[in-house]
């Protein structure tokens, strides 16, 4: 199994270079991989029915869009432990680096930049200069005031997250696709959530 | 002379099929588990929708909306994870099944019709599109729309010649982990039904696109099946054969 | 190899899974998710606990060390932590040394194919807080998850 080189890179996964090396070579080694444009095209599909189904009322496909994410990132999450083997992250900063540069190398390959970080460090941006979800997408005119197209991601975020017990809201600040300048997510930690013990043992 | 004229024309066409794979590398990719979770989802999705549908139309009076109104920013815990949405599907009445299932035969409909114009414009000089008759445009859909979509083709393509198709694939992919406990398994095939209306959108679909566009014209059904030989290639004990009954109505 | 048992907890301190081999000369002897397993999963659950909150505070701040082994006179315990919460639990004999290999399989090859990618399996076995903290009975039934735990660990029961 990779069990063995991938502790010993996730030991020194510390190191934002080795980061980098090791979901390289996760993507390019371990990963199946499909066409991105596929990948699009269903996502479009999807989003699409919704905006049918809630007759263009873009709040509701956006929650749904969040909830499908949600329920993903809670499957996901052991996806990428059972691959990555990587181990808890000693602090929230350390959280966006694996998020950035790890979570979204080995399953989008694109690598957001993380950035404008809150003064007490509990919040961070992630900038996506790439999003295959929405390539070569054009919003409709009625859509590109209140639709956050990319929604999903909130979710699959949020829901991987709690999985490691890290209660986060994240959301949408601006989309490329709404005609602002970057596609600005941020991500904020609520609280690192106490590990459960069993009933009667405090 | 006429066999350096054939040779040459097969080097060519060689030389078109190794491009066509080079470029095909080198188009951007994602991870195949998103993809095959992303589809997967949309059927508890599917099933969320209509229940906030209904919820939506069970309490119209205004007072109620007023309620409905500050509680429309879902906690996505609310809505239900996946297995309990799939567990609601059981128990919805047939109207709802039907709207479920419809929408996500419009999910694959419309992935179907999208790939179709991808694949056409993809320069596959395997594929001609400029004569298809029905029996090429089912082979495409076999061959190239499902490796596309799940790694592999279809396995059998049976037809009578006169528009009814069966394309047996005896590893479906995105079902292929789903398996119940010991004493729900008489529950399996119902429970997989809404998971089989998205690939039979898309032969639709793709159908559709290729001039079979006409109201009805097109049906498809997917049923579970027991596959001819468990040892097929790879695939665990726990595989589902999955047949798909394609009628065309071709005029006369 | 003289597996003895296998044992699944996640985050909520409930164990999900537990398959004990009674007779070393027949792979399909023993019990599975019995709750004659009951305390013992929770003797084993403390053990686990008390010693890895113990060796993580002797380790010091922001490192993350995870017991790997405990051995006793008589058994060894073989422990895989995922960051998500999950403890999978080999009880072997003494001369299996390292089955960490074996605990990779498991959560990767067969965790997550069938329990993870089976959309028909909860992920989350505790259904409301009732169930947390210990107290939930849920456990992992799907076939195609105990036929895989079968195959891969019968043959490594004697």
């Amino acid at each position: 199994m990779s069990a063995n080189s991938a502790n010993i890179s996730a030991s020194s996964a510390g190191s934002k270079k080795s980061l980098k090396t090791f979901s390289d070579d996760i993507w390019k080694n371990k990963t199946a991989k499909i066409n991105a444009e596929l990948f699009t095209l269903t996502y479009g599909s999807i989003v699409s029915q919704l905006c049918t189904d809630f007759e263009r009322d873009f709040k509701k496909v956006n929650s749904h869009l969040s909830a499908m994410g949600y329920n993903i990132g809670v499957r996901l999450i052991e996806d990428f432990l059972a691959r990555t083997a990587l181990p808890r992250c000693d602090s929230f900063t350390q959280t966006s680096e694996v998020i950035s540069k790890c979570a979204f190398k080995i399953f989008l390959n694109v690598t957001p930049q993380v950035g404008n970080w809150s003064s007490s460090k509990d919040t961070f941006s992630l900038f996506l200069d790439e999003n295959p979800l929405s390539d070569f997408v054009e919003l409709p005119m009625d859509a590109v005031k209140e639709l956050w197209y990319s929604n999903i991601l909130c979710g699959v975020l949020k829901g991987a997250l709690e999985m490691v017990q890290m209660d986060c809201d994240v959301w949408f600040v601006s989309d490329v696709l709404r005609g602002d300048q970057n596609t600005e997510m941020r991500v904020k930690l609520n609280r690192i959530m106490k590990e459960e013990i069993p009933a009667g043992e405090d | 002379m006429v066999d350096s004229g054939l040779a040459s024309e097969v080097n060519e066409h060689q030389r078109l099929q190794l491009q066509f794979q080079l470029f095909q590398e080198s188009l951007p990719k994602v991870d195949e588990t998103v993809y095959r979770m992303l589809l997967n989802e949309a059927v508890p999705l599917a099933i969320g929708v209509e229940r906030s549908l209904n919820h939506l139309e069970e309490d119209s009076t205004d007072q109620l909306e007023t309620d409905l109104n500050s509680k429309l920013t879902f906690e996505s815990q609310e809505l239900g994870a996946s297995h309990k949405l799939l567990q609601e599907y059981m128990t919805a009445d047939q109207d709802q099944q039907i709207r479920i299932n419809t929408r996500l035969e419009n999910i694959g409909f419309q992935l179907g019709q999208k790939l179709s114009q991808l694949l056409i414009f993809s320069n596959n000089p395997n594929l001609s599109f400029k004569d298809m008759d029905l029996l090429s445009v089912m082979k495409f859909v076999c061959r190239d729309v499902w490796k596309q979509v799940f790694g592999k083709q279809i396995d059998n393509l049976k037809t009578n010649h006169r528009g009814t198709f069966y394309l047996l694939d005896y590893n479906y992919k995105p079902i292929e982990s789903f398996t119940l406990e010991e004493d729900l398994s008489d529950q399996e095939q119902k429970m997989m039904e809404p998971f089989l209306h998205v690939p039979c959108g898309m032969i639709r679909g793709v159908l559709a696109s290729l001039g079979f566009e006409k109201e009805d014209q097109v049906t498809c059904q997917a049923t579970l099946v027991e596959a001819p030989d468990s040892k097929q290639a790879g695939a665990s004990a726990f595989a589902k054969s999955v047949s798909f009954n394609v009628q065309v109505l071709v005029e006369r | 190899m003289a597996i003895y048992s296998f044992w699944i907890f996640d985050r909520h301190c409930n164990c999900i899974f537990d398959r004990e081999w009674t007779l070393k000369s027949n792979q399909s002897s023993g019990t599975t998710n019995s709750k004659q397993n009951e305390d013992t999963a929770k003797l084993l659950y403390g053990m686990i606990f008390s010693l890895r909150s113990i060796s993580q505070k002797l380790s010091g701040e922001g490192s993350h060390n995870e017991i790997r082994t405990i051995s006793t006179g008589k058994y060894r315990a073989h422990i895989l932590c995922t960051a998500s919460g999950l403890w999978f639990v080999l009880l072997s004999d003494l001369k299996q040394e390292d089955l960490s290999h074996v605990l990779r399989y498991l959560y990767s090859e067969i965790y997550v194919k069938t329990v993870v990618h089976n959309w028909f399996s909860p992920v989350d076995f505790a259904e409301s807080d009732s169930e947390k903290r210990g107290q939930g009975v849920r456990k992992i039934r799907n076939r195609s998850f105990l036929a895989n735990v079968e195959r891969f660990l019968g043959p490594m029961v004697n």
